[in-house]
């Protein structure tokens, strides 16, 4: 929460006029640009910065008990790393033990997806006569013919090869997190001393406002995940589909990338839910209705109160924004680009609260005419 | 003698930040972690550190050199005071959030350490008692600000 007193900062040191959402746009489309050429540095440095933000809380409480920054970060850092191990190792035997009957489960969902989509449509011709004269089951049919299951095969399986090829550089996110976590501040410190003394405390005022933001984006995005799971779980169990907790843990992290994201996990559950109970489709309605209720309640409700504070953005940029993240840089771009609008938002708008005001800009002028003094003080000519 | 071990040890850092009057009830760990918070500046004689007005967002501790607090454009006949190593200036901003009370300018060539606003309330949360000692002598130098300025009133009016 921030005091009046960091609103009146906020207001006198931070420009927001169009030239700064312009900038930040800009800035922000060309920084996606940038990173999609380094993906496999920039997927890790993201899961890491998701890291660093979930393991900072237990990292604080132990500083507050009377550890050291550097031994926090190791205690906690090495917990997650062995936490993660413990779940992972019984996981990755699991997924191979259960590799056959895995794709015979895939074949499974499809098929049931197959007969859902086929009894709905048939539905929708009883019901509606102009769908039924246009043949519009045999035309999807044929369509979903004419992909072909070769050619989703095919998809899969290069989704997948391309999941493996990021994983050892996923492997890199927990040293990054716990260098973060460990080391944070030196960052901090090593910018402050970069800048001229003019501009020094509004350096600090950004560094502070840049935390915040990125701390306030991150946490909000697992406090979403974290509500997501419950409402859905909670949802996916009274209307009666097994493993409700997980399959809302795992539509509430799909989320996390916009637009595909929601859109990838309701398929999922309609796919479950129609295969589970194959001749109970208004079960699979239910589970529709619920999905887009979450959404809304997602948009309208649980966002705002979680990650929309932190980026203080308008819905227009924040949609526009997503739509060239995506663009530019696919799916990690829909993930990245909000986030990193918001950061540079932040500097964008120090900057340009700087260059509107003549006052810094003369001090910071008048400290180089010192220097400049001092350094040919002894240069004086020999005429 | 462990005192003399201790400071045979102690980085040549540590030992000026040890020397400043607003760090020196800290232990070496204590310090240590102020230490790593502590931002250094330098100002040749003349520059401005803060205008009067400007929302502060550190404090500041001389470790070398002279601070003039004077009105704001006023080094000459605005002067409030001029302060000398290891005495603090700038933590009235941070303590009750208002905008600076005055100009500060470098007397003289100086080093500074700055402490952030942010920097200082984290250290309220995460190191109470190290924390609390710098409140103790904040507030001791405060205190002895508030008695020179009364002498300094009761003289106008004698």
């Amino acid at each position: 929460m921030t005091s009046p007193a960091d609103d009146d900062a906020s207001s006198r040191y931070v420009s927001t006029g169009p030239l700064v959402w312009v900038a930040t746009l800009a800035i922000t489309t060309l920084l996606l640009l940038a990173l999609k050429q380094a993906l496999w540095l920039v997927v890790p440095f993201l899961v890491a910065v998701v890291v660093y933000y979930a393991l900072f809380p237990p990292v604080h409480r132990l500083m507050l008990a009377g550890v050291h920054r550097s031994a926090a970060a190791t205690i906690v850092a090495g917990a997650f790393v062995v936490a993660a191990i413990l779940a992972l190792v019984p996981a990755v035997m699991w997924s191979a033990a259960h590799a056959v009957s895995g794709q015979e489960a895939f074949y499974r969902y499809l098929d049931a997806g197959r007969v859902l989509i086929g009894k709905t449509l048939a539905m929708l011709e009883a019901r509606f006569g102009f769908l039924e004269r246009m043949h519009f089951h045999d035309q999807v049919e044929r369509r979903m013919a004419e992909f072909g299951e070769s050619n989703l095969q095919q998809q899969i399986a290069s989704a997948l090869l391309g999941a493996a090829a990021w994983l050892p550089s996923l492997l890199l996110a927990p040293f990054f997190a716990y260098f973060f976590l460990r080391d944070g501040q030196r960052f901090f410190k090593f910018v402050g001393a970069a800048v001229p003394n003019a501009y020094f405390e509004r350096t600090l005022y950004m560094l502070e406002r840049f935390d915040t933001t990125a701390r306030a984006y991150f946490q909000g995005l697992l406090g979403l995940a974290a509500i997501d799971t419950v409402c859905m779980g909670l949802g996916l169990w009274v209307i009666g589909i097994p493993n409700a907790l997980m399959l809302g843990a795992v539509t509430a992290v799909l989320s996390w990338v916009p637009v595909i994201g929601p859109f990838i996990g309701a398929i999922l559950v309609v796919l479950v839910t129609a295969t589970d109970f194959p001749n109970q489709p208004e079960l699979v309605y239910a589970a529709i209705a619920l999905l887009v209720s979450m959404r809304l309640l997602d948009d309208f409700v649980f966002m705002p109160l979680t990650v929309g504070r932190s980026l203080r953005m308008h819905p227009l940029p924040t949609v526009l924004l997503i739509f060239i993240g995506g663009a530019v840089a696919g799916v990690p771009g829909l993930i990245l680009a909000l986030p990193l609008a918001g950061l540079v938002m932040v500097i964008v708008g120090t900057i340009g609260g700087i260059l509107d005001d003549p006052r810094l800009r003369a001090r910071h002028a008048f400290a180089k005419r010192l220097r400049a003094q001092r350094i040919t003080a002894d240069l004086g000519s020999n005429d | 003698m462990v005192a003399l071990f201790r400071n045979a040890r102690e980085a040549p850092r540590l030992r000026i930040v040890r020397q400043l009057p607003l760090f020196a009830t800290l232990s070496r760990r204590e310090l240590r972690v102020v230490d790593s918070l502590l931002h250094e500046r330098r100002y040749l004689k003349g520059e401005v550190i803060f205008d009067a007005g400007e929302h502060g967002q550190a404090l500041y501790v001389i470790v070398a050199g002279r601070v003039l607090i004077c009105r704001q454009g006023q080094p000459d006949a605005g002067r409030v005071a001029e302060l000398d190593a290891g005495l603090v200036f700038g933590e009235l901003a941070l303590l009750d959030n208002a905008p600076r009370a005055a100009q500060a300018r470098a007397a003289e060539d100086c080093a500074l350490a700055s402490l952030s606003r942010t920097d200082f309330e984290s250290l309220l949360d995460t190191h109470a008692i190290a924390a609390s000692k710098i409140a103790l002598q904040l507030a001791r130098q405060l205190g002895r600000q508030l008695r020179e300025q009364d002498l300094m009133s009761e003289r106008r009016s004698l």
